[in-house]
């Protein structure tokens, strides 16, 4: 044994010498490297052409939004300095740094913005296309350091979704002619942001350099970020351990847990993240099935779930259950009391399906191969109460089909991200004109003409406080209707290390004030 | 001599109607799959006017004969689309990637082999049943766990347990290397991603090698070199070459296996190769990719397939001459 164990020791310390010898003049250069992980490939830099995760997560750093929101939520300064509404909402005036240039060394101006929007944000961004599109009327530019949006009806939630997630502002010069969703210009950005595009291996590695003519004084204090492509959760952690990466964002709840535990490590959990902000893990149950359109039969469902249980084996406490059909993230519109009335009650549960569905055996759930542990565990509950829950995940394209597509599920588990606005992420679930073959809209398809009057209300109504008492209403109807089942609030869950700070994991720009600690 | 040419022509020929018909079912295949690209694409929340404008650009939009149409006569010009997540022609793509693959594939091809058949004529006549049996139950778990769990166990042991090797990747996201020194970081960085794939296919050589070298030595002429007086070694080497062909057709063919292994591993690994790329392409429904694939490892399976013939002729002169 004790053989054994030498000759083993000495392959150790060959193999160490082996990699001494390449890492000791390893070529890393000077000056801070952050080294970020990110799970998927971007393909291309143009994060106005689409709302996928994986470019944002990378080519947000490479913009600026005309503001930018803060870890509550709030608009702050990004590329317009200050900004007045006027005429009662259905104006927004917007002063542009004047000192901004893109990485090409151009000047930018009011032009850009107006070209963003027109050609690039209103055809293909899908999230802004949807929401502003019939409410914008025109967008000028009186000279080359203001823009002016006008609306048809006063828009409360334009500045909630003028971050450089939502809208990221292109150069009109690069763009300017041809196509916009193969320009050559998507592989080789030119950006205003903090970072410009270095290097790209697919798969491999993403490098960014300092923007050394950034227009916020002494930022970016990293000299470099490098984007690892990593795919598989388990990896990526096991690389954050080992130092072979620095940032890793998007961390199973379990994960999490155990990083917490180290001191080497910032953890931090926001509502916001490069998926989406505000989320609540929600069942849908499709209501053009006849087993699921009785209210009382969805009322059992409802009882049968315990989600303080899932919150503890699937989220391992990182999260909330549900209050409210909207998320608690947004304060204004929230109603804390909404879901006092449905309690988990197992033998309510058993009583109500044996009255009002007694032939009720089993029903399907679709969802993503990710949300796997949900669906275990929603099966185990609904077992008590004599339902057997199919469950069957689909990769993320035949999920997409399987529900908003082809109809064909009983009930789905999707993450809704309810955004930073009523109007940006909740409308799309219940407005009965977005009902339709489009990925995370009204799946329930559920129709409600007062809801629909509501929600078109509320979206014109410049005061706060009116919209949040419409919103309070809409939460109390729906939820006397159960379309959906609100489970819990997610939040995005991001580990650094502790040589790292002041990253924010809630903003694309995530990377715009980090430095490295002395 | 003059067989040889004759047998690759042929082979060429065979594989014509292969190649079609391949290229059709591929694309069967991946318009069989729920879901489109469309959605990848645009992102979620997708209003319906972009992903119609989106199916337009790409041509999604027209019927599928018509897709077919475009597609074959696109591939009989010897061009395979572009690309649509990377915004790149699908050729281009794919050879960037071959690289990273050939790295772990072909020296795992070449390790398992060697040391398969070594192991295997080690074996072979050794009458010692425990060792034989120790051996055997060895081969046979490694080849059977899932080459992702096996990978998984190497990084733990190797890389968190005695941090010898990087967890992931083909060189350090930091490191700014070229030359010689690039080529030891990526030997590092391949060492654990190479083994797990090695040990799997190992296995296998190792007893068709052992199998055959047993029936071999059972054989008359054996019996009859040894009562001739030849050195046992002089006698297993005589025995090793006929046992040999049937491991070169298996070689051969394990091709195939070893990129679907790749898919595993490099995913475990992070390693940029053809096995991620092909995830990537499946999963975002990227249909030019995904065939350009397919149709890439159909083409890379006929050619080791040609070349396995070709070594099966030079080893038995039986087929060389027809």
């Amino acid at each position: 044994m004790g053989r054994v164990r030498r000759v083993v020791e000495n392959l150790a310390i060959a193999a160490i010498a082996g990699c001494c010898a390449c890492s000791g003049e390893d070529g890393t250069p000077s000056g801070t490297t952050a080294v970020i992980a990110i799970s998927a490939d971007p393909g291309h830099f143009n994060p106005g052409i689409t709302t996928a995760a994986q470019v944002h997560a990378v080519a947000d750093s490479l913009f600026n939004g005309l503001v930018a929101l803060d870890a509550h939520g709030n608009p702050v300064p990004d590329l317009a300095t200050s900004w007045d509404v006027k005429e009662g909402g259905k104006a927004y005036v917007f002063h542009l740094a004047s000192n901004v240039r893109w990485h090409d060394g151009e000047p930018f101006t009011s032009r850009d913005v107006a070209f963003t929007f027109k050609e690039v944000l209103l055809r293909f961004h899908a999230r802004t296309r949807a929401g502003l599109e019939s409410a914008i009327e025109s967008i000028e530019t009186p000279d080359t350091h203001t823009v002016v949006f006008r609306f048809r009806a006063p828009h409360a939630p334009f500045l909630a979704r003028l971050d450089v997630t939502e809208a990221p502002i292109l150069p009109a010069h690069v763009f300017g002619d041809g196509d916009i969703e193969r320009h050559r210009a998507n592989l080789e950005p030119v950006g205003t942001g903090p970072f410009r595009l270095d290097s790209y291996r697919r798969d491999d590695r993403i490098v960014l350099a300092r923007n050394e003519g950034y227009f916020k004084p002494g930022l970016p204090r990293l000299d470099r970020l490098v984007f690892r492509v990593i795919p598989d959760a388990t990896t990526e952690i096991l690389a954050l351990e080992r130092g072979e990466v620095d940032y890793v964002s998007q961390l199973r709840a379990s994960d999490a847990a155990r990083l917490r535990a180290s001191r080497a490590f910032t953890v931090v959990a926001t509502p916001n993240g490069p998926g989406g902000g505000n989320c609540i893990m929600t069942w849908i149950f499709n209501l053009e099935r006849k087993a699921l359109a009785p209210l009382a039969v969805r009322r059992a469902l409802v009882r049968a779930i315990d989600r303080r249980e899932i919150l503890e084996k699937v989220l391992f406490g990182e999260g909330k259950v549900a209050k409210a059909p909207f998320s608690s993230g947004i304060s204004w519109a929230h109603d804390a009391e909404a879901l006092e009335g449905q309690k988990y009650d197992p033998a309510e549960a058993r009583a109500l399906l044996e009255k009002s569905a007694p032939r009720l055996r089993s029903i399907d759930v679709v969802h993503f191969p990710t949300f796997l542990k949900y669906g275990e565990l929603m099966k185990e509950q609904l077992a008590r109460v004599g339902v057997d829950l199919k469950v069957r995940a689909l990769d993320r394209p035949a999920t997409v089909s399987t529900i908003y597509v082809k109809r064909d599920f009983d009930t789905g588990l999707v993450s809704y991200c309810n955004g930073n606005d009523p109007e940006i992420g909740l409308r799309r679930m219940y407005h009965s004109s977005e009902i339709g073959p489009v990925a995370f809209s009204n799946g329930a398809a559920y129709r409600n003409s007062i809801i629909d009057a509501l929600f078109e209300g509320a979206a014109i109504e410049p005061e706060r406080e009116a919209r949040g008492r419409l919103y309070r209403d809409i939460q109390r109807r729906v939820t006397d209707e159960l379309p959906y089942w609100w489970l819990l609030e997610t939040t995005s869950l991001t580990a650094y290390r502790r040589s790292f700070r002041d990253f924010a994991p809630w903003s694309g720009q995530f990377a715009e004030t980090a430095s490295a600690s002395p | 001599m003059s067989a040889l040419p004759s047998l690759v022509l042929k082979r060429v020929l065979q594989s014509v109607p292969l190649v079609s018909a391949v290229a059709t079912l591929g694309f069967v295949l991946v318009h069989l799959a729920p879901g489109d690209a469309v959605v990848a694409l645009s992102g979620e929340f997708a209003h319906e006017a972009v992903q119609d404008e989106l199916r337009r650009t790409y041509g999604l939009d027209r019927s599928l004969p018509a897709q077919y149409l475009i597609y074959v006569s696109r591939l009989l010009r010897g061009d395979l689309g572009v690309s649509y997540y990377f915004q790149e022609p699908v050729s281009r793509v794919i050879l960037e990637r071959l690289p990273a693959t050939l790295v772990l594939v072909i020296p795992s091809l070449l390790l398992s082999t060697v040391l398969g058949v070594l192991v295997g004529t080690l074996l072979a006549g050794t009458r010692q049943p425990h060792r034989a049996r120790a051996v055997i139950a060895v081969a046979v778990s490694s080849n059977s766990v899932p080459v992702f769990w096996l990978a998984q166990i190497l990084l733990l042991v190797f890389s968190v347990r005695l941090g010898l090797f990087p967890v992931q990747g083909m060189v350090r996201a930091r490191s700014e290397l070229s030359g010689a020194a690039l080529g030891l970081e990526v030997a590092w960085h391949a060492a654990l991603p190479l083994l797990a794939l090695t040990l799997n296919q190992v296995a296998l050589i190792a007893v068709l090698t052992w199998t055959n070298m047993e029936e071999e030595l059972r054989r008359e002429y054996v019996r009859a070199a040894r009562s001739l007086g030849l050195f046992p070694g002089r006698v297993r080497r005589h025995a090793l070459r006929n046992a040999l062909l049937p491991v070169i057709t298996t070689v051969g063919g394990r091709i195939g296996a070893l990129f679907s292994g790749a898919v595993l591993t490099e995913t475990v690994f992070a390693w940029p190769g053809l096995g991620r790329l092909a995830v990537l392409a499946a999963t975002n429904r990227d249909y030019p990719l995904v065939l350009g694939l397919f149709f890439f490892m159909t083409l890379a399976v006929l050619l080791a397939n040609l070349v396995t013939d070709v070594v099966y002729g030079l080893v038995d002169p039986r087929i060389r001459t027809g």
